[in-house]
């Protein structure tokens, strides 16, 4: 009883007094109970590929959004992760739930593989390098055909649940504290050194921040989801193969960030909840014009909102106190930390 | 205003009211290649015919067909191929499926139609293990997949290996290079492996042995999604090949025979090579594909039963191209029509028993499944045809005089009517004219 009441008064203080994180509320619990409320098949793939896909976005924001290193070759994590999980089931047996863990320690292996060679490297020149480690990965997928599947990829592989509700509360439940834990990292003072990274890093290092251990950190918590998203991805397409490891999948975490607004970890996930239901909603609508539309929304997004669609409904809904820079909502009068007039 | 609304709910109300019932048949196919297209048109013709014929009688109730288009994407396997046969089922309400073409995709594919319990009639993959460990080692869950097109592969490994005798006589013949040297050039797939191995076993083998009395030089395995063969080619004529035998289904197949025909390689092409069925073959190597011999369905002329011509000049009519094998979607239709119709029933088993049963002529033969569900090869079923491309047109060179069993049934000779000899290519023949090595 006392962790309840504890639980409520910790909700009404830090959740209902701002009306984002009220959405993000009704957001998580309208997936929870989604299942009780329909299971068609399709709704609950259209959800279960979007909560995987959010884990792959939000890995890159922390990466990119808050650290500065800007990856376009991120399909190398969620790749590795794919392929470790499916070669692990494939040549060894092994069971998911114990390659899928597997396979985001080696795609954080992957993540640190790449750091390294990229330490010196900033901007567009680190975008470009990022871009050529999938590349070499899909080479190598292609050298081995009888190990790797080759263009053909590895089929067969096992399902996490035997019923797709089963798979929906596994994936959507990873997903949530996924995304919950790299919300609280990127709020920690390692995200304050992420965001001194990424600001200036001559700066960060004069104030004795090691750059080399903290870039490294976020390539490597960044691959490791990355990677989870990738191995629970085999399991529920059962498929890991080269389109895993495409262009296309690298730039994806890219428009879905820029779309829901990139170094917050929910903008991705608000990005990837509206953009993937409504791409795959387009193919059974209006097949042929999937793409255009899809452009074209991309494009009235980065006109009329360039900081993002959470940025820019955030902004809306709630004001930022001149005083404490505490975030209220927009009906208040004064801030709730410091009690300074917030409208005049 | 008020009369015009009413008029308009009118209009609705008995357009559904007249509509009729609907059985939805989504067609699987890689759309955005010829492939795909193929299995696409075959599909069209079989929905109109039987439309147009008033639909399936099912237990006294008329249903018309109608098609969805699910682009799977499946020349380059992935997830989208599994994800969009899933959407074909659950968000498009499809009855039935037929088409399928990559086995990579297809293994993944026909695993979401056995977790929804949907009748998928395959047509464009081969694999023999698209059925076989399934169907007989699981029939509960895998009851629901037959293949109508092509034969499976070691059927089909049948086929293009008599083909190659084939041509190997015609070196010895004309040429009177009695060890000819084989090369095989085969995409990267599944489907292709056992083949390959096969082809490579028998090339070197004595002929009173069931070989070919040649010698195998190597195997090349370009990529399905090649624009480039060159250098397998070179290799090819420096291992001083006078045969490859070629396994292709993807557009690896146009590259091959374009560089081929550029290049002038002294190299006589034999085997599978499904672009090379393709009216647009020779436009699409630019003229060089000449003399490219494949296994094929439909060739210029040949009536392999009476539905074969008509469905060719029709297909031809309305698409402007001669069909790909993958225009089988046409008899898978069909045969689904027909079984509907003997089971007098929608119902997904009272469906497959009809099937299991089916006796069908098509325009590829006459159709009828084994234990497998695979459709039965040999004489007075599938056989496929060997199709050389001569004076612009592809041409039937096989079967024309096929003894299948010389010594069980030595009267027994199938032949088309319409085939002609085999070429060796003008450039091959005077590369190796004389050297007799």
């Amino acid at each position: 009883m006392y962790h309840l009441r504890s639980l409520i008064r910790q909700v009404r203080a830090e959740v209902l007094v701002l009306p984002s994180r009220v959405i993000a509320l009704v957001f998580v619990i309208g997936l929870l109970l989604f299942p009780l409320l329909t299971q068609d098949p399709y709704l609950l793939r259209m959800l279960i590929l979007a909560s995987l896909f959010s884990i792959y976005a939000a890995s890159w924001d922390l990466l990119a959004g808050y650290a500065g290193q800007i990856s376009l070759g991120h399909a190398l994590f969620f790749g590795v992760g794919a392929y470790t999980t499916a070669l692990l089931g494939l040549h060894l047996g092994l069971h998911p739930y114990l390659t899928v863990p597997l396979g985001a320690v080696v795609a954080t292996l992957a993540g640190l593989f790449v750091g390294v060679p990229c330490l010196r490297l900033r901007r567009h020149y680190l975008a470009l390098a990022t871009l050529a480690f999938p590349l070499m990965l899909t080479g190598i997928v292609f050298m081995f055909p009888n190990f790797s599947g080759g263009e053909g990829g590895i089929w067969r592989i096992g399902r996490l649940a035997s019923t797709r509700v089963g798979e929906y509360y596994l994936i959507v439940g990873v997903m949530l504290v996924a995304v919950f834990s790299l919300w609280r990292i990127a709020g920690s003072r390692v995200g304050l050194i992420f965001h001194a990274i990424r600001e200036d890093e001559v700066a960060a290092r004069a104030l004795g921040i090691n750059i080399v251990r903290y870039k490294l950190l976020a390539f490597a918590i960044s691959g490791f989801t990355a990677g989870v998203a990738g191995a629970l991805y085999a399991h529920f397409a059962r498929i890991a193969g080269p389109s895993n490891l495409d262009l296309f999948m690298s730039f994806q975490p890219v428009i879905w960030t820029i779309f829901g607004g990139a170094a917050t970890i929910y903008g991705p996930v608000t990005g990837v909840f509206v953009l993937y239901p409504l791409l795959d909603s387009l193919h059974v609508l209006l097949p042929q014009y999937r793409m255009l539309l899809f452009a074209l929304l991309i494009l009235f997004i980065l006109r009329f909102m360039p900081q993002g669609v959470t940025t820019w409904i955030r902004d809306a809904i709630e004001t930022s106190c001149p005083s404490c820079r505490v975030r209220n909502a927009a009906t208040r009068r004064a801030c709730r930390a410091c009690g300074t007039p917030l409208r005049n | 205003m008020r009369s015009l609304f009413a008029c308009l709910v009118l209009t609705v109300a008995l357009g559904i009211g007249t509509c009729g019932q609907v059985i939805r048949i989504g067609v699987v196919g890689p759309m955005a290649y010829i492939q795909g297209e193929h299995h696409w048109y075959g599909a069209i013709l079989a929905a109109e015919e039987i439309n147009a014929a008033g639909g399936i009688d099912v237990d006294g109730t008329k249903y018309t067909i109608e098609l969805v288009r699910i682009d799977s994407n499946e020349m380059q396997p992935g997830p989208e191929a599994v994800g969009a046969v899933e959407r074909a089922i659950t968000a498009l309400k499809v009855d039935f499926l037929v088409g399928g073409f990559r086995t990579e995709a297809m293994l993944a594919m026909t695993e979401v139609a056995a977790d929804y319990k949907k009748i998928f009639l395959i047509a464009g993959a081969a694999d023999d293990a698209l059925l076989k460990g399934r169907v007989d080692k699981n029939y509960d869950r895998y009851k629901y997949l037959f293949r109508v097109t092509p034969v499976r592969s070691t059927y089909l490994a049948q086929v293009s290996f008599i083909l190659l005798r084939e041509v190997v006589e015609t070196f010895r013949r004309e040429l009177g290079i009695e060890q000819p040297k084989i090369a095989i050039v085969a995409e990267q797939a599944a489907w292709a492996n056992m083949i390959v191995t096969l082809v490579a076993l028998q090339a070197g083998a004595p002929v009173d042995k069931g070989g070919f009395g040649g010698q195998h030089v190597g195997t090349w395995r370009p990529s399905a999604l090649a624009t480039s063969v060159a250098a397998e080619l070179s290799a090819v004529e420096r291992a001083g090949a006078h045969i490859v035998f070629t396994v292709f289904s993807g557009p690896v197949g146009v590259v091959f025979g374009r560089d081929w025909g550029r290049l002038q390689i002294p190299v006589a092409t034999v085997g599978i090579n499904v672009e090379a069925q393709a009216q647009g073959w020779l436009e699409a190597t630019g003229g060089f594909g000449a003399y490219t011999a494949t296994v094929g369905i439909y060739a210029e002329g040949v009536a392999v039963t009476e539905k074969t011509i008509p469905f060719v000049n029709g297909f031809r009519t309305k698409f402007g191209e001669i069909p790909l094998y993958t225009a089988g979607t046409y008899d898978a239709i069909h045969i689904l029509a027909d079984a509907i119709r003997r089971a007098g029933s929608l119902e997904t088993d009272a469906v497959i028993q009809a099937l299991e049963v089916t006796d069908y002529v098509a325009t590829l033969g006459r159709v009828a499944f084994d234990e497998l569900h695979d459709p039965i090869w040999g004489p007075e079923h599938l056989t496929g045809l060997g199709v050389q491309w001569q004076e612009g047109a592809p041409r039937a060179f096989w079967p024309r005089e096929w003894r299948p069993d010389p010594t069980a049934q030595p009267d027994l000779v199938i032949g088309y009517p319409g085939t002609v000899p085999y070429q060796i290519p003008p450039w091959v023949v005077d590369h190796w004219r004389g050297t007799g090595k």
